[in-house]
């Protein structure tokens, strides 16, 4: 039976991307439970990459500059010489770039900040208890005004009183 | 407004590195797959540019586990960015001249193969067709186009390791 599975044709199918999702979850089962599997899978992928250095072609030299370009302008090794910078030139305005700043100042044009996921909980606890001290601000004014009228009510019974 | 980031929260170095090993090992290989489906040199190495450039920290850490192919986590990538190509594809194995006449080998592999199971592997590997799309093309089974497909990596991998195939 485990042949049989082997020899279906769904590894294959799996390594040339092409195996559907539920034959993807069972082969990932089978390949968990039964090292033949597994190693039929192995031989597989040797096979792709059998293929792939037979039609290799080399790149040419500009298509890694493309990769490490992009790469150098989101980066700022430390390791960079500040030498390198300063050249030839006399009006250096690259003195001022290794000043032991950890950070690069970058102009945005977007007027919306980035914010933590986990500020969503503070801004939230700061509703609610801005809704608690609310209604506590109301109970006590209501309280108070009860609490004065009342003193008011026995102040001008007391005045009866005495006259 | 000013924005600053730390560098931290950019590109560790550790990611040039693997990208830098990661190129150096299997680019050419890439580049080859790559070249065998949009048959356009510039436009080959711009997919292997965004390719290498689009690879985030996890993706490195994901194909780089131990027990997981490197080389066929790559080529997964390219497939996926490859798929409005696909069907423009009409053929595979064939010799083809390139802009600046560069001459695309001919995959000796797929040589050996009958006419079945060229097309359903370069079906498969070059035009990305489903196993379901197949089937109905040679009015078979999907059970039937995976053993062919099966039988292709047999002619494949008996012929490996031939000498004069390299």
């Amino acid at each position: 039976m485990l042949q049989d599975y082997i020899e279906s044709g769904v590894l294959e199918a799996y390594v040339t991307g092409t195996a559907s999702e539920q034959e993807v979850k069972e082969l990932m089962y089978m390949k968990a439970k039964y090292p033949e599997v597994s190693i039929a899978l192995q031989q597989l992928e040797i096979d792709m990459e059998t293929i792939a250095k037979h039609m290799a072609v080399t790149p040419p030299a500009h298509t890694w500059n493309k990769i490490s370009n992009q790469i150098d302008e989101l980066i700022l090794r430390p390791g960079d010489d500040p030498q390198q910078f300063q050249g030839d030139r006399e009006d250096n305005n690259y003195k001022n770039f290794n000043t032991g700043s950890e950070y690069i100042e970058v102009e945005a044009e977007s007027n919306h900040i980035k914010v933590h996921k986990n500020w969503k909980w503070v801004f939230a606890a700061v509703f609610i208890l801005g809704k608690i001290f609310l209604a506590c601000a109301i109970y006590f004014y209501l309280e108070n005004r009860q609490a004065q009228q009342q003193i008011k009510q026995m102040q001008t019974e007391l005045q009866q009183l005495k006259h | 407004m000013k924005q600053q980031l730390a560098y931290s929260e950019i590109l560790p170095n550790d990611v040039l590195e693997a990208k830098t090993e990661l190129y150096k090992g299997y680019a050419d290989m890439l580049l080859g797959y790559i070249f065998e489906v949009v048959k356009n040199q510039e436009m080959a190495e711009q997919y292997l540019a965004d390719l290498f450039n689009e690879l985030t920290f996890s993706d490195i850490q994901e194909m780089t586990m131990p027990e997981v192919n490197t080389y066929c986590r790559l080529q997964d990538i390219a497939r996926r960015k490859l798929m409005s190509f696909f069907n423009s594809v009409d053929d595979c194995g064939q010799k083809l001249h390139t802009n600046n006449g560069t001459v695309i080998r001919k995959n000796r592999f797929i040589d050996l193969m009958d006419a079945q199971q060229q097309h359903v592997f370069c079906g498969i590997h070059y035009n990305g067709k489903s196993i379901s799309v197949l089937a109905h093309e040679l009015n078979t089974c999907e059970a039937d186009i995976k053993k062919i497909l099966k039988e292709s990596f047999t002619i494949i991998r008996k012929n490996r390791n031939v000498a004069g195939l390299h």
